[in-house]
């Protein structure tokens, strides 16, 4: 076996080829199958929300029928605490993935920003109707790079929703192009100042922590805090 | 979208690298019978083993005694203990061998040298100046060799045209864990010696137990400092001038390594930095088509991987950093820590992970395939996961120190 060594200094390019075609083929396969599992994700949040929109158009149904049943009947959280919240968390971690088909995670987006609107004007109409002492906060951001405070924003936000269930936030991309959420943002009056928490119908700007939303929603306390997991709110960055 | 580019491509080329080797690899061993068994020699050539001492009075006798344990007729070993200017015992315990030992013929087979602390080099050329065999090698006072490893190297010498021979090197009596991590790495180093000699680009001739033909030596002019690693600059010197360096890996020689962090920090620094020196001294061989494998790939890859190893340490110690910093800030604002979610939605399947845990299976087998031809074991060392673990963040501490020293050219000492 020794002997086979002498002699072979020289460069055989065989096997430099050979090693190519292994390697490239490793790092094809490698991108194939990060490619696949990320479109299986995708293919999964499309489920999702396709259930969600029939149950929005469920819920909305039942919002018809109110006159013919009770508002025990209409099950607040059916739709947005089951469902929705844990979306914005699996959308945010795919926008991260550098293999995601940016043009479908886009329609996702909008899809989603879109679910989220019919579900608010659904849960506000519910909320009259049934004399629900419902708390809405939209939080609008910005993650072109030009919103330094908007990541913090959503962690906070996640960290209220986890102690505050029944508090219904929706938070939305201020940059997307959705023509729905342009006319909410006109009808707000929302400035290019991100973070912003539209809150109760009144406009904040810049960082606020727990303490500042407290502050600003002295009725938080009658929701009650949960010690209970629930699923996490969070904003997408 | 830059940085992802870099990570790419350096990954590329080191699984490229893996790959390759794999390859020859198994080429080679298509067809061939995994023995190892030593061949006969018709007649055996005088062989020479220096032993240079500085300050072994602990060690000495462990390594003298293997010697004496090889497999080899006595009358044709000259050994010969350099003492470079001991201050301890080592001198003493030398001499005592030399009483104890038997006279052959007209003259005792065993020599002791003192003088005046100059380094090994100088140890070694003292010893060239002092022989008449045929082959000369060098042991370190810390190491021992297998009782078959002489003739197994001896065996490959038959072959007029070898010019030096280096053994597989292994980790003596691995106790500490670091010691173990050390292990599966020489492990690794066992296969990457065997391959560069299979591909004619060995360019280090480690100081334990590797031989050489005595005339290809003198003919080169010796020994040099070489930056501290003159085992690399002979070797280096050899492949310049034409010589084939072969590699016999059952030929086991088991060499003492740093217990402590610390240890190992320094001798690694010297090791890095005579290898970049000794790359700034023979850089006309570097894609140079001459000097075939070692030109075009294994010499650039290897100036490769000493830039991937600080570049993925920077960039994993600084997004660490950012991720720690982030975690602190997020509680501090919410008041809340993070819980880790086990959604499988979220389990990282990125190419990068994916192309990543491929590399480090590759390491896995070419620490195996290194074993297997080192001991005739296919089982891994154990150290293996902790050297997979922790490795990667150990090279690039004595990488930067090396590299920084190189730049400003300011040495390094043995002790």
């Amino acid at each position: 076996m020794d002997n086979s060594i002498i002699g072979e200094r020289a460069a055989q390019w065989k096997n430099y080829a050979i090693a190519f075609v292994i390697t490239a083929a490793i790092f094809a396969t490698a991108l194939y199958a990060s490619n696949y599992f990320n479109n299986r994700r995708i293919a999964e949040i499309r489920t999702t929300q396709d259930n969600i929109s029939i149950d929005i158009l469920s819920l909305e149904t039942q919002f018809e029928l109110l006159a013919e049943h009770s508002c025990r009947d209409i099950s607040e959280n059916s739709v947005l605490s089951k469902e929705l919240r844990p979306l914005v968390d699996r959308l945010s971690y795919l926008e991260d993935q550098s293999s995601v088909d940016e043009e479908e995670l886009l329609r996702l987006k909008r899809y989603y920003s879109l679910l989220q609107i019919k579900d608010l004007l659904l849960m506000k109409k519910v909320a009259t109707k049934c004399k629900l002492k419902s708390v809405f906060i939209l939080y609008f951001y910005s993650n072109e790079g030009d919103c330094k405070d908007c990541e913090n924003q959503g962690y906070v936000l996640t960290a209220l929703s986890e102690q505050y269930p029944q508090l219904r936030i929706y938070s939305f991309d201020y940059n997307l192009d959705l023509s729905a959420l342009q006319t909410m943002l006109s009808i707000n009056d929302v400035e290019n100042k991100l973070p912003a928490l539209s809150i109760n119908d009144k406009m904040y700007y810049g960082l606020k922590d727990i303490a500042d939303i407290e502050k600003i929603l002295p009725q938080l306390a009658t929701l009650g805090k949960t010690a209970t997991t629930t699923p996490k709110e969070k904003a997408l960055r | 979208m830059f940085g992802d580019g870099v990570v790419y491509t350096l990954l590329f080329v080191s699984l490229y690298f893996e790959v390759f080797l794999l390859v020859t690899f198994l080429e080679k061993r298509a067809g061939r019978s995994a023995s190892s068994a030593v061949k006969g020699v018709s007649s055996l050539p005088r062989v020479c083993i220096v032993v240079p001492c500085l300050n072994e009075e602990q060690t000495l006798a462990h390594a003298m005694a293997s010697v004496f344990a090889l497999q080899y007729p006595r009358e044709l070993m000259d050994i010969i203990i350099v003492d470079d200017g001991s201050t301890d015992r080592t001198l003493q315990i030398a001499e005592e061998f030399v009483r104890a030992c038997p006279v052959v013929g007209a003259e005792r087979h065993i020599r002791v040298f003192h003088k005046k602390n100059g380094g090994k080099h100088t140890a070694l050329n003292l010893a060239l100046q002092n022989t008449d065999a045929e082959i000369i090698g060098c042991l370190d006072a810390d190491s021992t060799v297998a009782p078959d490893a002489l003739m197994r190297v001896v065996s490959i010498f038959g072959n007029p045209d070898i010019s030096a021979v280096t053994p597989g090197v292994h980790v003596k009596k691995p106790k500490t864990a670091l010691q173990h991590i050390q292990n599966a790495e020489y492990a690794l180093s066992v296969f990457n010696r065997f391959m560069f000699a299979t591909l004619g680009s060995v360019f280090i001739t480690p100081g334990a137990f590797s031989m050489y033909r005595t005339k290809t030596v003198r003919d080169l002019g010796g020994w040099r400092h070489g930056h501290s690693t003159e085992d690399m600059e002979l070797a280096l010197r050899m492949q310049k001038n034409g010589h084939k360096i072969a590699n016999a890996p059952a030929a086991a020689v088991y060499t003492a390594t740093p217990k402590t962090l610390k240890g190992l920090f320094r001798q690694r620094v010297r090791w890095t930095y005579g290898f970049l020196r000794n790359f700034v001294d023979y850089k006309f061989m570097f894609g140079n088509r001459a000097y075939g494998n070692l030109g075009l790939f294994i010499l650039p890859t290897a100036l490769i991987s000493i830039g991937t190893g600080i570049y993925f340490f920077v960039r994993i110690l600084w997004y660490g950093l950012e991720n720690i910093y982030d975690t602190f800030a997020r509680i501090a604002i919410t008041g809340i820590a993070p819980h880790p979610s086990f959604d499988i939605f979220y389990f990282n399947t990125s190419a990068l992970l994916i192309i990543a845990l491929v590399t480090i299976t590759l390491v896995l087998i070419l620490i195996s395939a290194g074993s297997l031809i080192g001991t005739g074991r296919r089982m891994p060392p154990a150290g293996t996961p902790l050297f997979i673990l922790l490795y990667g963040f150990l090279v690039p501490l004595w990488i930067s120190a090396a590299v920084f020293r190189a730049i400003f050219k300011m040495g390094v000492r043995w002790r």
